[in-house]
């Protein structure tokens, strides 16, 4: 077993790291205390080829593989939790349906300029009374005449209102349940399509999470993708992989976190030395370095098999599972061993406290991510 | 126009650590793209896009130098191809040494009209090997340059001095050493990393190459670490801003800081 990167991807992991650490951490903090977006980062990673890493070339993508992109948006977290969230949920939420099951005309019309990074995606699935009980939204698509009239409205969509192009899971069947999910493509600024107000959340907070307002929209019948009833098969595909970009998120987190706790440790000095020598915070240090690396592990592990045409979907549950749990820990760590300053926005501690929330709740709760696992385990 | 940009693979020592001994262990100490040699490519890339010249990578040195992810990293940053001498009898090599051989290779590439090199290596920082290349080639040195514009087969090139900057126009190749905050590289893009793969790469062999012994030798035969002056340990009462301030100025004259 060969646990080293090829040499694409330590390279791809060092460009990404230097315009992390350049350009994006700098300005983590303000992202954060103003709760905004930061609409200069994605022209910006669309020329870096980042937006559409894993897609082809021939679609505007960068070609990469699903491990490079992983690698990336991990060192896109490590310097700011809200930039990554963007990334991952217009390139694995958004584009990959598109890629996945869009027909030829649709694949002309939006990948090209969603795998390049030139307009925004967003994935609308979740609403206010279907989170976990994905199937139980109410938003309808009604077929009349040659065109779609959808009514419903979605929440804590990531990217709104900045996205062109969202990705909305509606019922064509609500008779069928689950089999009566279909899913569209809907374009901003679509009449009867309109977005509310961002909410104001723990952390991530430069990511905007507005609801979505679909009020007699009308689409056209072509935007539809796959085929009716196909919604609730190609949302859980969707995020089967989007998981995988999640775990990698969290450990970016977590890894920035013990980066300011080693630095710290080494620098504050208490009952006359470094609180590095201490026992307590060792022992800290070596349990978060090793649950960290765990988690890293088993986030490139299913990374990998979707890599290698191998089945993802326990794998990418376990790695989102254990890495989001792991950042939470990780930087409940981070603080204890910051002791007061780790309460204060002087470092950022905090704000990594509150990113790492969020990685055990979107794209499938971690009861969710127990709930893949275990049928995998005892079908 | 063909421009060359001599490079370093290898260590940096911020990774190394120093033993109790005193003797410094590289062992964890990843190779890379010596720190200021990305600041060279920029310079020359713009140069390139200007002119639509061809960008050549060259390096030298010991095992290592010829792997894989070393030409990838050059090649990711803008070059064309590189060219690359790896022998084992390099890794001791002194400044006029490995000069010798950037100098051959270059005589290999053939009508190199420009080599731009790095402000030094981040390991070793002799800030020889520009100016003994240069001697090798027969051509100017320049040093602290921080732009370099074509125009009509002449360059312009901008240099810091201390109080400004020098503007020299130079017709006829030349070798210039990048200062090291000359720019601010370009971060590498996804597709430029994952293309690096598929450029040319020519390994040289040393002992083809025939290198003719240097028309100098250079040895550095000691190292010393700056004289460390004794603090004066002058405490100044800051009680009354102003008159500390009076008396800060006061002491830094005597001192002949101001």
């Amino acid at each position: 077993m060969d646990f080293e990167l090829t040499d694409e991807q330590q390279l791809i992991r060092e460009a990404v790291r230097e315009f992390a650490q350049t350009e994006v951490a700098p300005i983590a903090a303000e992202l954060d205390r103003d709760h905004r977006f930061p609409y200069e980062l994605v022209p910006r990673m669309a020329e870096l080829n980042i937006m559409g890493m894993p897609y082809p070339e021939k679609f505007g993508g960068a070609g990469a593989d699903n491990l490079s992109y992983v690698i990336a948006a991990e060192e896109l977290a490590r310097a700011c939790a809200t930039t990554s969230v963007i990334l991952l949920a217009h390139a694995s939420l958004a584009t990959f349906p598109v890629y996945k099951f869009g027909t030829d005309a649709q694949q002309e019309r939006y990948l090209h300029d969603m795998a390049s990074g030139r307009r925004l995606g967003a994935f609308a699935l979740t609403e206010p009374g279907a989170g976990t009980d994905a199937g139980a939204g109410t938003t309808t698509a009604t077929l009349k005449g040659d065109q779609y009239v959808l009514n419903g409205s979605k929440i804590f969509i990531t990217n709104a209102p900045f996205a062109e192009i969202y990705i909305v899971l509606a019922k064509t069947d609500p008779a069928q349940g689950t089999r009566g999910m279909s899913a569209f493509i809907v374009e901003k600024d679509t009449p009867g399509f309109s977005v509310g107000e961002a909410e104001h959340k723990l952390g991530i907070r430069g990511s905007s999470t507005p609801p979505l307002y679909f009020a007699d929209c009308h689409i056209p019948q072509d935007a539809l993708l796959g085929g009716e009833g196909d919604g609730f098969k190609i949302a859980m595909q969707t995020l089967d992989g989007g998981r995988i970009g999640i775990a990698a998120q969290a450990v970016g987190i977590a890894q920035a976190a013990l980066d300011a706790s080693v630095a710290y440790a080494k620098e504050r000095v208490q009952f006359g030395k470094p609180i590095a020598t201490l026992q307590a915070i060792q022992w800290m240090i070596a349990d978060m370095a090793t649950q960290l690396d765990a988690a890293r592990l088993l986030t490139y592990r299913a990374a990998w098999c979707e890599d290698n045409g191998r089945p993802y979907g326990t794998e990418g549950a376990m790695a989102k599972l254990f890495a989001s749990e792991t950042a939470t820990r990780v930087c409940d760590r981070a603080i204890q061993i910051h002791g007061g300053y780790g309460y204060t926005e002087s470092y950022p501690v905090e704000r990594n406290y509150r990113d790492a929330k969020i990685t055990e709740l979107y794209e499938g709760t971690s009861e969710v991510q127990r709930m893949v696992i275990a049928r995998s385990y005892l079908r | 126009m063909r421009i060359v940009v001599a490079y370093k693979w290898t260590c940096d020592p911020e990774e190394a650590t120093v033993r109790a001994d005193g003797t410094v262990d590289w062992s964890r100490a990843k190779p890379g793209l010596s720190t200021y040699d990305p600041v060279a490519m920029e310079l020359a890339r713009r140069l390139a896009e200007e002119t639509g010249a061809e960008l050549i990578g060259a390096t030298v040195g010991a095992k290592g130098v010829g792997a894989p992810i070393a030409s990838k990293a050059a090649l990711g940053r803008g070059l064309d191809r590189v060219v690359i001498v790896e022998d084992e009898s390099l890794r001791e090599a002194g400044r006029s040494e490995l000069a010798a051989v950037v100098a051959e290779a270059i005589r290999h590439i053939g009508d190199v009209d420009l080599v731009i090199t790095g402000d030094s290596s981040v390991d070793v920082a002799a800030k020889m090997v520009p100016t003994v290349l240069a001697g090798e080639l027969g051509w100017p040195a320049v040093a602290e340059v921080t732009a370099v514009t074509g125009q009509d087969g002449t360059l312009r090139v901008e240099r810091a001095i201390p109080g400004g900057v020098q503007v020299l126009e130079i017709s006829g190749p030349a070798v210039l050493a990048a200062s090291a905050d000359a720019a601010v590289p370009r971060v590498p893009g996804m597709k430029e990393l994952l293309a690096a793969a598929k450029k040319p790469v020519e390994l040289l062999d040393l002992t083809a190459l025939k290198v003719p012994p240097g028309s100098a030798v250079m040895t550095v035969t000691g190292r010393a670490r700056p004289e460390r002056k004794a603090r004066k340990g002058q405490l100044i009462n800051t009680a009354d801003p102003a008159a500390a301030a009076a008396e800060l100025v006061a002491a830094l004259r005597a001192a002949g800081a101001l």
